[in-house]
């Protein structure tokens, strides 16, 4: 009877679960955070940039020679002094509530980005006026000529310039908007939102994509599912388990310990993600002692080499991980080797002497241990003894992400909450612009954490703006690597390729430094 | 009755008070600014603190409490500082995963620790006892993430009879949510099954020491009607205070489970929260669960008369 009674219900069960599947095509997608905003202006959060991309769409983008190509608009035109920019959209564009997307649109959307995206600060400081001329063409107007006006309009990384209904681009930058919307191809649906949960998106079926094949951010953008979820799965061992069990499609990062989860699977699998490359660097306070002191910050920099940090990290899995020192990372049209030494070897009695020479009497370095990221985690552990057997003392200070990206802001002296190091990880397509790379600026008081100060890096990057050629940008990118390194604006401790965990049914996948989902479909 | 039950809650008034002012006190004192973590890496001091003053963070401590607290009176608990989602309705949509993961996890509790500890009671000292005993220790001592990885390799990666991860709400169907949920409750229930059996056996030896017992005894009825129909019914006061308490625990406590088989609860909503110092989120959980404990304390008390005619009055 029991017998019975079990089977049956089990029956049931399974029967009442296999009427939940449907035909519609859907892409479950795991990022690496939880997307609670979809306001991309608002945040420059990278889990919500890659959602972003889903529902935005922009007026310019990069291909994948990283050039910048038309996208929401049909072309631009450049008057011959360089000062007048006439962009025109192409036909078609629409809202997820089916209104048109007008020139006006643009203008206060990029207005809103304009105040506070780092390059768009930049442009807005050079531009005169941005106004639509009509309901198609926007101009815009420099006070002096500079090359990057379309490289700034097609940034590819945070805070991307994407296209809002004008009404909402009113808000200010630092009030998220709450029911978003854009006119990508796909569509948010506010009622499933769940923050902290998942979101879910479906296919717009007003988008036109672009004649174009995809390349990148660049080319025609094909929704080929009906419907996308990303779903917050916080264990990173449970989404691996979900991967390969087929119940998401896609994981954003695969820690290196738990690659082996693959192993012998036929469901799904890894890819090392070469163009979404991230780096991991030594943040070095310029404003207390002892790192006021150049030739104490020299002797950091001999203390300490790369390989330790990532071998910790990384283990055996060496394709994913490169020992580089150039400030605009490897294999990137602005690498080099220039003045690397001092950074890739270690010489432990050269910074003692450097210590001894500038007088350093043993005040304690303070680092801000960040304890709940583990890639974090594992580096602080590293960095301890190698700067204790370069003669440092140090003082470590356990805190989580929250506490640390509150006191890293402060300028005081470490005794009234300051800090001496942290370390902190960005991304390929930050770091490899001179113009977005937050370690080259020399804006001191201004600049980034750190506030390394540097006259001849602030004219340098300004030449940089201006610079007409290639090759000269790529002289004035060596030497800024060279000030740079001699500065010890920060250490860079080597850089990495995240493993993306995805079923192997799915095809097209775009490897960019941003996650791209349009083109990809599933083969049967 | 009803009058008790008034009193009771009205008296719940000045804890959920003194709860709030401690836990606001706490939260605001922990190092850690929201503006700070929604502005994001490339904000500039300036934008952070325009995000600070539209929150009201820049006023001092007791008038961002006069504020909230005002607000709280009127049930509105404030929004999201991320999401911008008011708090009630994100613990709105968090209850019900919550909710039926717990009743799961207590029917299978109670299915497997009253048994067990009544049989470890009656066959005491025993290789029987000593077998219930020894399940129970196991069960209580094992991390709850262990037990939970292990029943999602077998049961999820390799014989792909249950989910690995995630919740089916009720409006999918109930089998389709107890299908969802059937992994995360049984290996909450192994834990709490310990800890519930352990009690039962104590409780059910002492009243297999009792003269009413005895009586039963010589007037020969059998052992399964002694057991479960006279013994049980006298332990059901400390047996219903413990199953009450781990309810409550279970509706606040459940967060390494939630986090491992992906269930949208409230114990994830707290951490999520507490990691990104979302204030008026943080202040509504601990809200609600002071509220839900005490609720269920009354419901216990209030059981209390059913189960046990003395208490009655």
């Amino acid at each position: 009877m029991l017998r019975h009674t079990v089977r049956a219900l089990a029956a049931a069960l399974l029967l009442s679960v296999a009427t939940q599947a449907s035909s519609e095509e859907v892409l479950r997608l795991r990022l690496n955070g939880d997307v609670n905003t979809l306001d991309p202006i608002a945040t420059t959060n990278f889990t919500i940039r890659n959602a972003a991309y889903l529902m935005y769409d922009t007026l310019f983008a990069l291909d994948e020679n990283y050039t910048v190509q038309p996208q929401m608009a049909e072309g631009a035109s450049v008057s011959d002094d360089g000062l007048t920019y006439t962009i025109t959209l192409r036909d078609g564009l629409k809202f997820h509530d089916g209104s048109d997307v007008t020139a006006q649109d643009a203008v206060a959307s990029i207005k809103r980005w304009g105040s506070v995206d780092g390059l768009g600060r930049i442009l807005f400081g050079k531009m005169e006026t941005i106004e639509a001329t009509d309901d198609n063409t926007l101009v815009l107007t420099l006070n002096e000529p500079w090359g990057l006006v379309l490289d700034a309009l097609g940034k590819i990384s945070s805070n991307v310039p994407v296209i809002m209904p004008a009404e909402m681009a009113a808000k200010p930058a630092s009030e998220p908007i709450e029911v978003p919307m854009g006119s990508g191809p796909y569509r948010l649906l506010p009622d499933e939102w769940v923050p902290g949960s998942i979101v879910v998106l479906e296919k717009f079926e007003d988008y036109v994509p672009r004649d174009e094949p995809a390349s990148m951010a660049a080319g025609g953008k094909v929704a080929h599912f009906d419907r996308v979820e990303l779903q917050y799965i916080p264990d990173t061992a449970t989404a691996i388990n979900a991967l390969i069990a087929g119940e998401i499609d896609w994981i954003e990062e695969v820690p290196a310990d738990m690659l082996m989860f693959f192993d012998g699977v036929e469901t799904a699998k890894t890819i090392a993600a070469r163009q979404s490359g991230n780096s991991m660097q030594l943040v070095v306070n310029h404003l207390n002692p002892p790192f006021d002191n150049p030739k104490v910050r020299q002797a950091l920099q001999w203390a300490i080499e790369q390989t330790p940090f990532l071998q910790a990290a990384y283990g055996d899995a060496t394709d994913r991980y490169l020992e580089c020192a150039a400030v605009f990372f490897c294999d990137t049209p602005y690498a080099s080797d220039i003045n690397t030494d001092g950074v890739l070897q270690r010489d432990p009695d050269k910074a003692k002497a450097l210590l001894e020479e500038a007088g350093y009497d043993g005040t304690p370095v303070l680092l801000m241990h960040v304890t709940d990221i583990s890639t974090h985690d594992i580096y602080y552990s590293v960095l301890k003894p190698m700067l204790e057997e370069a003669g440092f003392n140090v003082e470590v200070q356990p805190a989580d992400w929250a506490t640390v990206a509150t006191r890293r802001a402060s300028k005081e002296p470490v005794a009234d909450g300051g800090w001496n190091l942290f370390f902190t990880g960005w991304g390929f397509v930050d770091q490899s612009n001179p113009m977005t790379n937050v370690y080259v600026s020399g804006d001191c008081g201004d600049a980034w954490f750190g506030w390394a100060c540097s006259e001849e890096l602030q004219k340098l990057r300004q030449e940089f703006a201006n610079a007409p050629t290639d090759e000269e940008r790529r002289k004035l990118a060596a030497r800024m690597q060279e000030v740079t390194h001699d500065l010890v604006s920060y250490v860079p401790v080597g850089q990495a390729f995240p493993s993306i965990g995805i079923a192997s049914d799915l095809k097209g996948y775009i490897d960019g430094p941003v996650p791209f989902f349009w083109n990809v479909h599933r083969v049967n | 009755m009803l009058r008790y039950c008034a009193t009771r809650l009205i008296a719940g008034i000045p804890t959920l008070l003194l709860v709030s002012i401690f836990i606001y006190s706490l939260i605001h004192l922990t190092p850690g600014d929201p503006a700070v973590l929604l502005a994001g890496d490339n904000a500039t001091p300036s934008q952070v603190n325009e995000i600070r003053a539209r929150l009201n963070l820049d006023l001092p401590l007791w008038q961002q409490f006069s504020i909230w607290f005002s607000d709280a009176l009127r049930l509105d608990l404030g929004a999201s500082i991320y999401s911008g989602k008011p708090v009630t309705w994100l613990i709105a949509q968090r209850v019900e995963p919550t909710l039926v993961l717990s009743l799961t996890t207590l029917v299978l509790t109670v299915l497997i620790s009253i048994p067990l500890g009544a049989v470890a009671a009656w066959k005491a000292n025993s290789i029987v006892d000593r077998l219930c005993m020894a399940f129970a220790v196991i069960g209580f001592s094992v991390p709850v993430f262990v037990i939970a990885y292990m029943l999602v390799y077998l049961f999820a990666v390799e014989w792909r009879i249950f989910p690995v991860q995630g919740y089916k709400p009720l409006s999918n169907g109930l089998l389709t949510t107890l299908h969802s949920v059937t992994l995360p409750a049984i290996s909450l229930a192994l834990v709490f099954s310990a800890l519930i059996a352990r009690v039962t056996r104590a409780s059910v030896l002492d009243a297999l020491g009792e003269n009413y017992i005895r009586t039963a005894r010589a007037k020969g009825l059998s052992a399964p009607r002694i057991l479960f129909l006279h013994a049980l019914k006298s332990v059901g006061v400390p047996v219903v205070t413990v199953v009450g308490i781990g309810f409550a625990t279970l509706i606040g406590g459940v967060v390494v489970t939630e986090s491992v088989f992906n269930i949208p609860g409230i114990g994830r909503l707290t951490v999520d929260a507490i990691t990104q110092r979302d204030y008026p989120v943080i202040q509504g959980v601990i809200l609600f669960f002071s509220a839900s404990l005490i609720l269920i304390n009354l419901l216990v008390d209030l059981s209390y008369a059913l189960i046990d005619p003395r208490v009655k009055g």
